[in-house]
């Protein structure tokens, strides 16, 4: 391989990592601050791609507007399912079993929603930049992914201004530092729960229209991507998009690399390895890391 | 108790003579091949049992035990070796693979476990669909010299779910089982109590995926042909899953109604909506964990309670609102 040939490929695992980090940031927030541990994740994933897939076919609404159109859309979606089910349980500083479930009950209904709408058939969205690609010397960019990372990484600086700017975001933040402080404090904890649930939904199908994109998609579409997001969660911990976003990076590489050594089949292999290497680095797992940060803090 | 002690000690036999006895009235292959389909379930219900609903960690990855249960005993009969031998051989695979699954993942706590183990199933059915002795994604063909007989492959179902209930209330009624509920409660206070969670995980995962393994091995040598979309697939370890959420986790009978409900609705809705039928049961999950934690045993239970306060409030008055109090504050205690 040449040194362009690296350039290349670093490239795309960059590109890559932009919509990771998007589609993991949704769960990172929702278990931030409720700790749950969202496995409908995929289910939204899911039902994002086929929001824009429908807006494209039906309307012929360009797939980066449908994404934006998503997170309205989605946010309310979330709202109402916070409202229905998530509501009910009770609250915990650590994740229940019962949560976890919930959400994969959850889960399951929407994948099979999906079966029932959409056929078990993949689904794509082609359109004329589909396949376009862009040209710098030895190096060409498909101008889709390009898209997709911009959009991707616009909507993480925002997140990440949320984050700190606004009052919703600093109440997310004292729950998922200290939920009893925050309360004391006078943070609304139903609300803020209410509104983080709808926000990382929103994050979901937002990530999962700009998936729609790139590659084509079924009702099973979420499942290779809720163990990524899941990988890049450990990784970078939970409290902050950029650990997120380093998390993303990580693991696009290792992804993109690998293929260098091991056949593009065994791909999906690798988040569960890398899950398997950090916990062997960090014998306590996230608990422990958690602790760690806690008792330096 | 809805049941006296005496009963609760003669059921299980009565049922198992009558299972062992049926083939005498002569059932129709298909009734033949529904009840063995629904005893191999059961099988691996009662093994997901013992790590999910007594340990309380919950494993997305039973396929891997029931895939590698399957692989290893058809490898085996193809190799001339007796079958149940094969499944033996089945067992051991699964037990080993339960330990190396287990030593990095019982690291983690509860949820992440549980997520973990999505990952370990869809790690192994990715090597599986690219290993060339076993013919990778287009499968593996069991070729027998004896002559199939339907009726061997059912007793030897009906008997392998006597012995799992059998492990599972050993292990239920045993000290290790006392351990193994401590750690789902508390793991804190149970290390403090001297039970090391981590050895006492790793063997209840390995007893669930010997269990688990043998199942599968039941599952290839029937169906003949096995391929890795199938024994390894996600929808395998849902399914795992689920049946004993769905009958009532931690529970010994639990497992077992939750399995036969599913061996017999599955059979069925398969058939007719191929991809959907999975949607009743995600929705029945999310009724249970909403409503009735403790699965359809809990239910019984909740309304086996109603009728005694209802019958002993006709009897005396107040004291059987009592019973429905104290046994709902236990139930919701949980």
């Amino acid at each position: 391989m040449t040194a362009s040939d690296y350039l290349d490929l670093f490239i795309k695992a960059l590109l890559l990592a932009g919509i990771y980090a998007a589609m993991a940031v949704g769960m990172t927030v929702i278990y931030g601050v409720m700790k749950i541990v969202n496995l409908a994740h995929a289910g939204f994933l899911m039902l994002g791609a086929y929001f824009a897939y429908e807006l494209y076919e039906r309307f012929h609404i360009d797939p980066v507007l449908g994404a934006v159109l998503a997170l309205p859309a989605f946010f309310l979606f979330g709202i109402g399912v916070h409202a229905v089910l998530i509501r009910w349980l009770p609250k915990s500083d650590t994740p229940t079993l019962a949560s976890l479930l919930l959400m994969f009950g959850f889960w399951l209904v929407l994948q099979n929603l999906g079966y029932l709408i959409w056929g078990n058939e993949e689904s794509s969205i082609l359109m004329p930049r589909t396949f376009a690609s862009l040209h710098i010397g030895e190096i060409t960019i498909p101008k889709v992914s390009l898209i997709v990372f911009g959009a991707a990484v616009i909507s993480l600086i925002v997140l990440q201004i949320i984050f700190n700017r606004s009052w919703f975001g600093r109440a997310m933040r004292s729950l998922i530092q200290n939920p009893y402080a925050a309360q004391i404090v006078g943070v609304d904890d139903r609300r803020t729960s209410r509104l983080s649930f709808g926000l990382g939904t929103a994050f979901a199908g937002f990530a999962g229209a700009l998936l729609s994109m790139l590659y084509s998609f079924n009702p099973d579409f979420g499942r290779p991507f809720l163990l990524r997001s899941f990988v890049i969660i450990v990784l970078g911990g939970l409290e902050s998009v950029s650990g997120v976003a380093l998390g993303a990076v990580v693991l696009a590489l290792l992804e993109t690399f690998s293929v260098q050594v091991l056949p593009a089949s065994y791909q999906p292999a690798i988040s569960f390895a890398l899950l398997v290497l950090v916990l062997l680095v960090m014998p306590k797992g996230i608990a422990g890391l958690l602790q760690r940060k806690r008792r330096v803090a | 108790m809805p049941l006296n002690r005496s009963m609760r000690l003669l059921l299980p036999w009565l049922l198992f003579a009558l299972l062992l006895a049926l083939p005498l009235t002569d059932p129709s292959s298909n009734t033949v091949r529904l009840l063995f389909t629904t005893a191999v379930w059961i099988i691996s219900s009662i093994a997901w049992n013992l790590l999910g609903g007594l340990t309380g960690q919950v494993s997305f990855g039973f396929a891997v035990f029931y895939g590698l249960g399957a692989y290893t005993t058809a490898l085996m009969i193809n190799s001339g070796r007796n079958p149940f031998f094969a499944f033996l051989g089945g067992m051991g695979i699964a037990v080993l693979a339960s330990f190396l699954v287990g030593l990095p993942t019982f690291r983690l706590r509860g949820p992440y476990f549980a997520i973990a183990t999505i990952g370990v199933g869809e790690a192994t059915r990715v090597i599986m669909n690219n290993l060339d002795i076993t013919g990778g994604a287009s499968g593996y063909r069991i070729i027998e010299r004896t002559p199939f007989r339907q009726l061997e492959h059912y007793y030897t179902a009906v008997i392998v779910v006597a012995i799992a209930l059998a492990v599972s209330a050993l292990v239920v009624h045993s000290k290790f089982g006392l351990a193994l509920r401590a750690i789902k409660q508390d793991q804190e206070a149970a290390a403090d109590l001297g039970v090391d969670p981590y050895i006492s995980k790793l063997w209840v995962h390995a007893i669930a995926a010997g269990l688990t393994g043998i199942a599968g091995g039941i599952y290839a040598r029937y169906h003949a042909f096995i391929y890795p979309g199938d024994v390894f697939a996600f929808p395998t370890s849902i399914s795992i899953l689920l049946m004993p959420v769905i009958g009532g986790i931690g529970t010994v009978w639990g497992p077992v109604l939750g399995g036969v409900i599913f061996g017999m609705v599955e059979e069925t809705l398969t058939v007719k909506f191929p991809n959907t039928h999975l949607l009743l049961y995600g929705l029945l999950l999310i009724l249970i964990i909403l409503f009735e934690p403790d699965g359809l045993v809990g239910l019984l239970r909740r309304l086996s309670a109603l009728i005694k306060a209802r019958r002993s409030r006709e009897d005396s008055g107040s004291n059987g609102t009592d019973e429905v109090l104290r046994r709902r504050s236990r139930v919701e205690g949980r």
